[in-house]
């Protein structure tokens, strides 16, 4: 379940438009080694851990993501 | 965004960030004394510090918004992504 908080985890600043770094970005986010890939491959490997800290820590390192 | 509010929200979300990383830590560390007394200070700030900004400038989750208005508050902006830090 998602829960949505109208605020940011850590404040962005935006000094301008900048194509290059927004590639970077856009690949660091989306990218099939970014975090959304990364957060929902925690959220289903901690599925089959064994012990339940790591089940704990995939469900939170998966949620933080 | 008026001053104060912009304040209360930044005081929010560094409680907020130091509560995400207490969290992480006791995953791995759920015995450490230090890091379960800071956990639960820090827990209890920020649940008073979004109580307040709730009641003054509206909710931060939907379940935030305050009981008895006669308008659903969830939708006004400013959104996140609408505000200069």
């Amino acid at each position: 379940m998602w829960i949505y908080e109208r605020k940011l985890e850590y404040p962005v600043r935006v000094s301008g438009p900048n194509p290059k770094l927004a590639k970077v970005i856009i690949t660091q986010y989306g990218g099939p080694d970014g975090e959304l890939a990364a957060s929902l491959r925690y959220l289903t490997q901690r599925y089959s851990m064994p012990t339940s800290q790591a089940k704990g820590l995939l469900t939170d390192i998966g949620t933080e993501e | 965004m008026d001053p104060n509010q912009q304040a209360l929200l930044l005081e929010i979300m560094e409680l907020e960030f130091t509560a995400i990383d207490l969290n992480l830590f006791l995953d791995t560390h759920p015995d450490e004394k230090r890091a379960l007394v800071l956990f639960d200070q820090i827990n209890q700030e920020l649940t008073m510090a979004v109580e307040r900004y709730e009641q003054m400038y509206g909710p931060l989750t939907a379940s935030g918004q305050v009981p008895g208005r006669d308008h659903w508050d969830w939708v006004e902006g400013p959104w996140p992504w609408e505000q200069t830090f």
